[in-house]
């Protein structure tokens, strides 16, 4: 397929990092794949504890668009863009995601390959993720994302705390 | 392009050599001879990546001596790993939401009484 070549070039294109993660779900792969590439369905996990997706559009053939808002718990709002580059069903994505700031600018941007195998019933993902590119904001904004919800996170406690202490009197 | 310290030490850190020459530095300071030594490489071919990797930070050279021996920096690598930090932080918050939300759809496609070939 064509579109190999795209990620080719783009694993070329000075990669310096990549992160790396497997993990098993107790679902088959057709359910976890349509996880992956139902607009509605990627809504329900993408993102960080907390979050919400307000806007997902996912264009899913190669070279289609990618598009989330990702809404912290505090109301800040993260969106991100990306394309994608290799689809096969049910077994394998590549896609880059592109975080952007405020005016729409990218502040990384990220080749992600994702495969899916099945065994007895359960579906294990492994996920590479390389940096392509990327700006100084770039981890400002990932840890912008921690803070959002540690700070909600404060809050309910303190809340809590409050609850408590209004039982006990 | 502007003056990017992630983007600049990412791209020290795609190269093979570069870090194993890292990797070296982690036991001590070396002159450019002694980090030479393990690769098939003439000494100019290793002072251009040296020169990389002081340029992104990783390494400094000492002025004192005239062999001007490197050193590892850590402040960059810093960098890395808080972003990789943040990258597991953000693939784990989603992969658990994954599997809960996995679980529900199973449960659903049950109660339907869908079945499966699988």
């Amino acid at each position: 397929m064509a579109e190999s070549t795209a990620s080719k070039s783009a694993a070329a294109n000075g990669v310096g990092m990549e992160v790396n993660f497997t993990r098993v779900f107790d679902a088959p792969r057709r359910l976890v794949f349509k996880a992956w590439t139902d607009p509605k369905r990627v809504a329900q996990w993408w993102g960080p504890t907390g979050f919400t997706n307000p806007r997902c559009e996912l264009d899913v053939r190669p070279g289609g668009a990618i598009r989330i808002d990702m809404r912290a718990p505090d109301g800040t709002v993260y969106p991100m863009s990306g394309v994608y580059q290799e689809i096969v069903e049910p077994e394998r994505l590549v896609f880059t995601s592109i975080a952007l700031d405020d005016a729409g600018n990218p502040l990384f941007e990220n080749l992600n390959t994702v495969t899916f195998t099945e065994h007895a019933g359960k579906t294990t993902i492994t996920l590479q993720t390389c940096v392509i590119k990327s700006t100084d904001k770039a981890l400002q904004y990932l840890k912008g994302m921690e803070i959002g919800w540690s700070m909600t996170l404060d809050r309910l406690e303190a809340h809590i705390m409050k609850a408590a202490k209004g039982e006990k009197s | 392009m502007t003056t990017d310290h992630l983007s600049a030490t990412f791209a020290a850190l795609a190269d093979p050599t570069r870090r194993a020459i890292l990797a070296r530095l982690v036991s001590g300071g070396a002159s450019v001879t002694e980090l030479a030594e393990p690769f098939d490489m003439s000494l100019p071919a290793v002072s251009k990546h040296l020169k990389v990797l002081e340029r992104a930070g990783l390494i400094a050279r000492g002025r004192e001596a005239q062999w001007r021996p490197c050193r590892l920096e850590v402040g960059p690598l810093k960098g890395v790993a808080d972003w990789a930090e943040e990258f597991r932080r953000f693939w784990e918050g989603s992969f658990d939401r994954l599997d809960a939300y996995l679980r529900e759809l199973k449960n659903k496609e049950k109660k339907h009484g869908r079945k499966h070939s699988q």
